[in-house]
């Protein structure tokens, strides 16, 4: 006797609805996988000076395969985002597709390369570029669906990369050879970068802490702090560092023995001055929201169970305040990864002397060999604080 | 307990507080009462020093409160406030143990004190000791608050209208509570509200404010006499003054001594003549039973008698 089927399908086992992320994912990934083969995967130029021009990708086993890995990727985002649960894995698969991307244009560059003239150079076309933009926007709006920042595909695709040019995979790129060329100069550059930004970043710390805390009391205080914060602000960074150029310069003539300490008119010293005095705004306003996340009500009852200003300070302002405290920390600390590229203007060294001297020379490698660990820091330094705010917010506010 | 000679507040031209005279015996309820802007919460802040007075001074057992360092002297005094202020990162146990931590007690007394504060302020400790404030409803809250101003037994509890912004079925609840906890604990309360109906179900003593000035005090019944002065009068409300009247009376004071009969709608123990004269009106009835209570005999209460009362 045939069974009745129509029964063997439980009912109410309709499908949930995709979320609304879905759409946009799929469209970006669609388009991303279009990208290269439209708009070309490499581009060859006869030499340093002459104009790339795209070529044909090599179809050899192992650009084969990283092709697959990217068209996997692409078509992994459009099929896990179709459910909610699927997000995460949707933006892990845009990780996949961008290392496949990246592993066939680096092992195409050095199959192309075999057969090029010595001087010529391999560099990704407009089509890589574009779909990189569009991937990174996929996994940007999978991580919309849980509210944060695409930090999953940002570290997985940092992990990636640095896999690949570690294998060599790489080493056909324009670029790849453009840094090993440079290594020591690029090292430099970037130590010289980190410590510029850093020195900023605390230099600033060291003025927006202790004025943060008096002005929460004074309100005059208060008022001269955000003036000043918000004036440096208003005022071009090349400005601000000729600014402070002349009375530099004369505190060096006046003191020859500040002149060993690096500080002068040009170098470093001016440039992280100049630097700390952009991030003062973010840290002094970031700082003073924080505190007065503890509503008035709650304050006075602290103090009216005899807590000391000190305690009130540190049980109940600093713990409550801490997520908007590190979101304004996170804002100053990517504005100084950037701003420290204009410190090569003035002498200061740091990344951005890559940049300018490319741009000096027409050199578009160069350029990127100076932005590229740019926006690499920026990303890192901005998810790395956006994931402790994200954990030590949370803790100030449970179950908020 | 707490004296108050002479204290003056002046912000700026104002006086928020002008030449209060008080004095607060220990195991009082003393209510403040009046209308916003008329001074009483000042006053209220002036014992633990969260204000200053501008001219006099106030006394705690005898000690004049500006000698005594301002953390010190507020961790031996509870304060409950409006917004009960309890804090949001923190579970219910370790809101109350705020003032036992400062003082450094060891970890072991302070548990074992939070459970018998829950259980004074009526809620289960095993219930309530782990959640966050936002888990309470608004009730539940104050009643932290009340534990947690308890904490270090304090001789001493100063209280900012802690049931204002409760819905009137909770506040009648904790009033009560209030009651009983003062009843059993003998603290010292001073109690700041603009609720007259509240004032008159808490105080012994009662305190009443107009633009800073202290206008009457004494005991309930005293304040409310007929002829009491105009702007107690208008604070009470002109109308309903024989009805607040009544409520500051027992109803023992009252009653026949004859014994009652058998069928009368019985009132409870220790009932004002409102609680009475609410009763007849519900049952529709001209007389009610009185149960002795102790110096009073118990009797009946007639309805004639009690209208001349008011």
């Amino acid at each position: 006797m045939p069974r009745p089927l129509a029964l063997a399908v439980p009912e109410g086992r309709a499908r949930p609805a995709p979320p609304r992320e879905a759409l946009a994912v799929a469209i970006l990934a669609a388009l991303a996988a279009l990208c290269p083969f439209l708009l070309g995967w490499i581009s060859l130029a006869p030499n340093r000076l002459l104009s790339p021009r795209p070529v044909a990708l090599p179809m050899q086993a192992g650009t084969g395969i990283a092709v697959a890995c990217f068209l996997t990727g692409c078509l992994g985002m459009v099929l896990l985002s179709r459910r909610g649960r699927g997000l995460p894995w949707a933006e892990l698969s845009a990780a996949l597709a961008f290392a496949g991307l990246l592993g066939a244009i680096g092992l195409g560059a050095g199959a192309v390369l075999g057969e090029a003239p010595r001087m010529a150079r391999a560099m990704p076309a407009a089509g890589f570029w574009l779909a990189v933009l569009l991937l990174a926007l996929g996994a940007g709006s999978c991580a919309a669906g849980r509210g944060a920042t695409p930090s999953r595909f940002l570290a997985l695709a940092v992990v990636g990369g640095g896999l690949l040019l570690a294998l060599g995979l790489l080493d056909g790129l324009s670029v790849v050879r453009e840094g090993q060329a440079r290594g020591e100069e690029l090292r430099t550059a970037l130590v010289g970068h980190l410590a510029l930004a850093g020195g900023a970043l605390g230099l600033a710390l060291l003025v927006a802490l202790p004025l943060g805390l008096l002005a929460l009391r004074q309100p005059r205080l208060e008022m001269a702090l955000m003036t000043l914060a918000n004036g440096f602000q208003v005022v071009p960074s090349i400005a601000l560092f000729g600014l402070l150029m002349a009375p530099l310069a004369s505190l060096a003539t006046t003191w020859p023995a500040l002149r060993s300490w690096g500080i002068g008119g040009i170098g470093a010293a001016p440039a992280t001055l100049g630097i700390a005095a952009y991030l003062l705004l973010p840290l002094a306003s970031g700082l003073l929201a924080g505190l007065r996340v503890a509503p008035p009500a709650l304050v006075d009852a602290a103090r009216g169970q005899g807590m000391t200003p000190w305690q009130i300070l540190l049980r109940l302002r600093l713990p409550l305040g801490l997520g908007v405290i590190l979101g304004g920390l996170r804002l100053a600390a990517v504005q100084a990864v950037g701003l420290a590229t204009l410190a090569a203007l003035i002498g200061g060294g740091g990344l951005g002397r890559l940049v300018f001297q490319g741009i000096g020379q027409l050199a578009a490698d160069l350029i990127l060999l100076g932005v590229m660990p740019v926006v690499a820091l920026s990303l890192l330094v901005d998810a790395g604080l956006a994931a402790l705010q994200a954990r030590l917010g949370a803790a100030g506010s449970p179950g908020r | 307990m707490i004296r108050f000679e002479g204290v003056t507040r002046r912000y700026g031209e104002r006086a928020a507080v002008d030449h209060v005279t008080l004095e607060v015996a220990k195991g009082r309820l003393c209510v403040l009462l009046g209308e916003s802007g008329s001074g009483k919460s000042t006053l209220l802040r002036m014992v633990n020093r969260l204000a200053e007075p501008s001219a006099g001074r106030v006394l705690l057992r005898g000690r004049d409160v500006a000698g005594i360092e301002p953390e010190t002297l507020r961790r031996g005094i509870g304060y409950v406030i409006q917004s009960v202020g309890l804090f949001p990162h923190w579970q219910v146990a370790e809101n109350i143990a705020t003032v036992p931590r400062l003082l450094g007690w060891e970890t072991g007394r302070i548990a074992t004190r939070v459970d018998a504060l829950l259980a004074l302020v009526g809620l289960d400790p095993a219930r309530f000791r782990d959640r966050y404030p936002h888990e309470l409803s608004g009730g539940q809250a104050q009643r932290v608050g009340l534990a947690r101003a308890l904490a270090a037994d304090p001789p001493v509890l100063l209280m900012d209208e802690p049931f204002s912004a409760l819905d009137p079925g909770t506040r009648r609840d904790l009033q009560r509570e209030l009651r009983r906890i003062h009843g059993e604990t003998g603290k010292t309360i001073l109690f700041v509200t603009h609720d007259v109906e509240e004032a008159l179900a808490l105080a012994d003593l009662l305190a009443v404010l107009e633009d800073g000035r202290l206008i009457a005090q004494g005991r309930p019944a005293q304040v409310m006499e007929q002829d009491g002065e105009r702007s107690v009068r208008r604070l009470f409300g002109e109308e309903s003054m024989a009805f607040h009247r009544l409520a500051t009376l027992p109803a023992q004071a009252l009653a026949q001594p004859e014994d009652a009969e058998d069928d009368l709608p019985v009132l409870p123990a220790g009932a004002s003549l409102k609680q009475a004269l609410l009763l007849m009106l519900e049952l529709g009835a001209d007389r009610v039973a009185v149960l002795p209570d102790g110096p009073h005999g118990g009797g009946t209460l007639y309805w004639a008698d009690l209208v001349r009362a008011a």
